[in-house]
């Protein structure tokens, strides 16, 4: 029995003595192949990842310094007129007086006489329309024919804060129109710092000369709500 | 006996083939060594390079910067948001006086405006006449205004009565946009 055992030993030690010079090179490659699948392909996701971070992070710079140049190249002067006329026309929240003034405006400007309004605040206001803009509506009662209420409409089209009539009834001299005020607020997640500011584009400005010229703009606040007007309408009904 | 049995010279053929198979392990393994540590080491280095540090220290740079402008930044993003805004709006709303204008304009002299309904979908035009002549002149305006799509896409006529007390015609018409 021991005499056997000496012999598988000696075998084996024949078997090693024999194939010992190929046991570290084959240990290398195996430890080589092991080390390429566990460090060098991660190495490679590492590597791309810091590629793509790169990437955003000098498209992002790119964005500041656009933002940059846009903001030292612009007149704060300028821009501050550009957003009072733009403010007018879509204020940030419900400007009451303001509409009461285009109201005002409007009436002395086509020579209608209104009739008794209000403002109906509470359902009204929640009422979305036109794309989601928030509004304030009210019925305005004008003591005018057609050609009078008609150029009503129109002065009110080319008033701010802007506006939209949405019913015209006229009748033979009691006519009334139902009219949409739009506000709309700057939402909470709008404003973000990395943004790209984009210069007022040439249909911007286009929009901002054409709402100088709307009827109250320049005038704004100057116009006082004319409490003989509604007297004068309150007395007509 | 057979002479062409050589046992030494099969040693030495057979340890020449092993040598031989030796050195091309090693020179596998080398390869295998060197080219992954050459790859681990580039990869490494390119990390390195990419590395994007220095490009955020830029941006704080032009982040502090940019604050200074802080105030001019928020008008002119209030700014470009209020004129898209505004945009829309004006694309989408509908100009009603252009409407009435429109129809008033089609309505003949003889006919007197009883009732003139405009929303943005419809328009309900009652009218009198004491001549069934004009009640057809402002039917046919309507008609072609009608065939030639002009803001209009469809009439009926809802009523048409005459009146004795006023001794007159009255018509009813209901058109759509």
């Amino acid at each position: 029995m021991n005499e056997k055992i000496n012999e598988d030993l000696k075998s084996l030690k024949f078997i090693f003595e024999r194939n010992k010079s190929y046991i570290l090179p084959s240990i290398i490659i195996v430890v080589c192949i092991i080390l390429f699948l566990q460090f060098v392909i991660p190495q490679f996701r590492v590597l791309f990842a810091a590629q793509e971070e790169a990437r955003l992070a000098s498209l992002k710079l790119q964005i500041l310094k656009e933002n940059l140049n846009v903001l030292a190249n612009t007149d704060e002067r300028t821009l501050d007129s550009r957003l009072k006329i733009l403010n007018l026309a879509l204020p940030l929240n419900k400007d009451f007086s303001a509409i009461l003034n285009s109201i005002y405006y409007a009436a002395q400007k086509t020579g209608v006489n209104l009739g008794n309004f209000s403002f109906q605040i509470g359902d009204l206001a929640d009422i979305k329309k036109n794309d989601g803009f928030p509004s304030i509506s009210l019925a305005i009662p004008i003591n005018a024919n057609a050609v009078g209420v008609n150029s009503f409409v129109q002065t009110m089209s080319k008033t701010v804060p802007i506006s939209e009539v949405t019913v015209i009834k006229i009748k033979n001299i009691a006519s009334s129109i139902k009219i949409s005020f739009y506000y709309k607020s700057l939402g909470p997640s709008d404003y973000k710092k990395d943004l790209r500011i984009n210069p007022i584009s040439q249909k911007g400005l286009g929009i901002i000369n054409k709402l100088s010229e709307f009827g109250n703009v320049s005038g704004f606040g100057q116009i006082p709500i004319s409490t003989s007007s509604s007297k004068q309408s309150e007395s007509s009904f | 006996m057979n002479t062409d049995i050589n046992l030494l010279l099969r040693t030495d053929e057979e340890a020449l083939r092993r040598q031989k198979r030796t050195k091309t392990l090693n020179l596998i393994a080398i390869i295998f060594l060197s080219g992954v540590a050459a790859t681990s080491l580039f990869i490494f280095l390119l990390i390195q390079i990419i590395n994007p540090s220095s490009i955020k220290k830029e941006q704080n740079d032009v982040i502090e910067k940019i604050s200074q402008f802080q105030n001019k930044q928020a008008k002119l993003f209030i700014l470009n948001n209020r004129i898209d805004n505004i945009e829309k709006i004006l694309q989408n709303r509908r100009d009603l006086a252009k409407v009435t204008s429109f129809l008033l304009a089609k309505i003949p002299g003889r006919l007197f405006i009883e009732d003139l309904e405009v929303d943005d979908k419809t328009v309900v035009i009652t009218a009198y006449s004491t001549s069934l002549s004009a009640i057809g002149e402002l039917i046919n305006n309507l008609t072609e205004t009608v065939r030639k799509k002009e803001i209009i896409s469809s009439l009926t006529l809802s009523t048409l009565v005459f009146d004795e007390g006023k001794n007159s015609y009255q018509v009813s018409l209901k058109a759509q946009f």
